[in-house]
């Protein structure tokens, strides 16, 4: 059966895309919005503005692919599909992050968990951080309307057993656990959500927002870097970009983009590091500051039946147990989540080398891992990274402090007690120099001792979030509350960046919401003038 | 001689001299055209066996190929990597090539072609659990990049039972 490719049926149909490695001459264009970026954000702010009759064009670093592409093999997803080919790192290298790059930005290559912005998050960001109108009342109808438009609903199917391992070990011990509502429709449960969806079930922007955006004429530059915002007296006047070739360097074409008014929806690293390089007014010193991941600590088990976590719906099943646990500001929370098990994301996990390397992989069907997200950015010893600027772009500096590793130690122990209530026959914590425990008992006292350090304790992150906040106390953020900036007039953010703290949840459908909440705001503004309420 | 025949003879020659050999070894001449200028092949044709043992097939020939295979992924995951990236893992690399960079890294100058495979598993164990975070970054790179670019291989998936679905006939 041959599957319909939304984005090449598109292309045929006249949509208007420009690849930049196809430019040869400097250009100029125009619209009514310039949006930089094509994830959560920018897909969903492309939709709700070209619905309101506005001209749009939409700049996107990475390529344009399909699921034509889409050939569910790691070699090719990731430096097709990821920033830095999944290859990021901190500066100090201790924490590797995934985050996509192409158009649909993170969500064509996430796992299609979608979850609501926890009421403590709000909570929190109302009382500490200035922001306005945004309690779980106001924002569940735009919740909603997201759910509906991108087919967000519980997942009825039984979860693999790489799930069904954290389930079994919740109900076993007591613990919370949820359904998790995912974005698809007609999934096929194969398991790669992570290299594209090869059939297009998954509801990301690259099938659903930006198509809909490009059928009502909006304009889409692929492979097109944008370098700089030119700002004056308290406007931006334009964009500076460059076109890239087929291996993303820069050509020697230059591009400019003007509008009314521009959005920023790079994502949590790009967003802020493009006006720090454009040098956008920032009193407080505020942007790249309190960037915040989700550091995830992992623990693997090897059960005595097939596992094979490579096979179905990545994510169906999470305990919410230890979010908050010990309150809001006290120490650091984690959720409990598993990951798809591929072979290169499993073999760059797993420590060692030689025989001890191959041994494990070996296991790799009946290998189960468990992930602890860590919510950051509530505790006063948890202030998250900053992202700087370098001269040959960005790094983002992200100390570990003794707050998290004391998470860090909790989650391993919670994790390995899950794993062996769920019937694991060995468990090891992810971090070097830790042997398989047999029985909770031992890995309960081996956990109590084990060393925990950089570049030893094994740690990644596929959630950025934070580095230009939203709030209206201009000493604790860039833009306000509906992401409109503080000192430039056309100017928004409408992506995880704008996020005080992190969340505590998956942050897809909180960028959804939030932005469909401010870019309908926006669109008022622009097509009759009207200001927020 | 054209500019990449030199440049490929250029480095054979010094990382022949870093390896302790004076040819360049003909069963890992490179076909890849993306990394011109820069090839550690015979370097990392050092390593391998070491970082992948007991993943390697034990046949001989099949274990050359297999090398072989992963050498090409190496240098197609290295052309894959951000230019800092690059510029990081290539003075690493620079480092093993040069008999003082070695002396750095391992404390001794002796070329890694010439160390058993006991010594080059003791000289990536002391990098391992080494003190200095330059040395666990330069074991993590090594090894991620060898791990991840001989998995992402459909050839070598067999061993650990895993294969794609086959979605369309």
């Amino acid at each position: 059966m041959a599957i319909v490719d939304p984005i090449i049926n598109g292309l045929n149909s006249g949509w208007l895309h420009t690849d930049g490695s196809q430019l040869k001459e400097n250009q100029q264009f125009e619209a009514d919005v310039v949006i930089v970026g094509t994830g959560a954000g920018g897909g969903v702010a492309a939709e709700i503005l070209s619905q309101a009759g506005l001209s749009v064009i939409m700049i996107e670093a990475g390529q344009l692919r399909s699921s034509t592409d889409f050939n569910m093999e790691e070699r090719v997803a990731y430096p097709n599909l990821y920033q830095q080919a999944a290859a990021m790192k901190t500066s100090d290298k201790a924490i590797g992050i995934f985050q996509g790059r192409s158009v649909g930005g993170s969500t064509t290559i996430n796992w299609t968990t979608s979850i609501r912005t926890p009421t403590e998050a709000l909570a929190f960001w109302e009382q500490q951080k200035s922001v306005k109108g945004l309690s779980r009342e106001t924002l569940d109808p735009w919740f909603e309307q997201m759910e509906q438009r991108l087919n967000i609903h519980e997942w009825k199917f039984e979860p693999n057993r790489n799930n069904a391992a954290l389930k079994q070990g919740c109900i076993n011990l007591g613990w919370d656990y949820t359904v998790i509502k995912r974005n698809v429709a007609g999934c096929w449960n194969t398991g790669y959500c992570g290299m594209g969806c090869p059939v297009n079930a998954k509801q990301s922007m690259l099938v659903t927002t930006i198509p809909s955006a490009l059928d009502k004429g909006a304009q889409l530059f692929s492979r097109v870097k944008v370098v700089k915002i030119e700002h004056h007296n308290g406007k931006v006047l334009a964009l500076k970009a460059q076109a890239l070739d087929s291996n993303s360097k820069p050509t020697s074409v230059e591009l400019m983009f003007k509008a009314k008014h521009y959005i920023m929806s790079g994502g949590a690293i790009h967003t802020p590091v493009l006006m720090m390089r454009s040098d956008v007014p920032d009193p407080h010193k505020l942007l790249g500051k309190r960037t915040f991941l989700h550091p995830v600590l992992l623990s693997g088990a090897i059960f005595s039946d097939a596992i094979n976590g490579h096979s179905g719906a990545p994510q169906s099943i999470y305990s919410d147990e230890f979010v908050w646990k010990n309150g809001v500001a006290g120490e650091l929370g984690y959720k409990l989540e598993v990951p798809p098990i591929h072979p290169v994301l499993m073999a760059s996990k797993l420590l060692g080398h030689g025989k001890e390397h191959a041994e494990a992989m070996a296991n790799f069907n009946q290998f189960q891992l468990t992930i602890a997200l860590v919510r950051d950015g509530y505790h006063p010893d948890s202030q998250g990274g900053q992202v700087r600027l370098t001269d040959k772009g960005f790094e983002l500096d992200y100390p570990l402090t003794e707050t998290f590793w004391r998470a860090a130690r909790r989650s391993f122990a919670s994790m390995a007690e899950l794993q062996f209530a769920a019937g694991a026959m060995k468990v090891m914590p992810v971090s070097d120099g830790m042997p398989y425990f047999t029985s909770w008992k031992d890995a309960k006292e081996g956990i109590e001792q084990m060393t925990l350090a950089p570049l030893k304790t094994v740690v990644a992150s596929a959630h950025v979030m934070g580095g230009c906040p939203f709030g209206e106390d201009e000493k604790l953020s860039m833009v306000d509350s509906y992401g409109q900036s503080h000192y430039l007039e056309n100017l928004s953010v409408m992506d995880g960046s704008i996020f005080p703290t992190s969340l505590g949840a998956n942050p897809q459908l909180s960028i959804y919401g939030i932005t469909a909440r401010n870019a309908t705001a926006l669109a008022q503004k622009l097509t009759d003038g009207r200001e927020p309420q | 001689m054209n500019r990449r025949t030199f440049l490929l003879g250029t480095f054979a020659t010094t990382a022949a001299i870093a390896l302790g050999v004076n040819l360049y070894s003909p069963e890992f001449s490179s076909t890849d055209e993306q990394t011109e200028g820069k090839d550690y092949r015979l370097l990392f044709s050092v390593l391998l066996p070491v970082l992948l043992d007991g993943a390697l097939p034990e046949v001989a020939s099949h274990k050359l190929a297999a090398q072989n295979r992963t050498l090409d992924a190496i240098n197609q995951s290295i052309a894959a990597l951000s230019e800092s990236q690059q510029d990081e893992l290539f003075q690493l690399l620079d480092m093993l090539e040069n008999r003082l960079g070695l002396l750095v890294l391992t404390s001794s100058m002796t070329p890694l072609l010439m160390r058993s495979p006991s010594e080059l598993t003791q000289m990536l164990e002391n990098w391992r659990y080494s003190y200095f975070s330059l040395m666990q970054t330069a074991y993590l790179g090594l090894r991620e990049l060898v791990m991840a670019s001989f998995y992402a291989c459909p050839e070598h998936w067999s061993r650990i039972h895993y294969a794609k679905p086959v979605l369309f006939k």
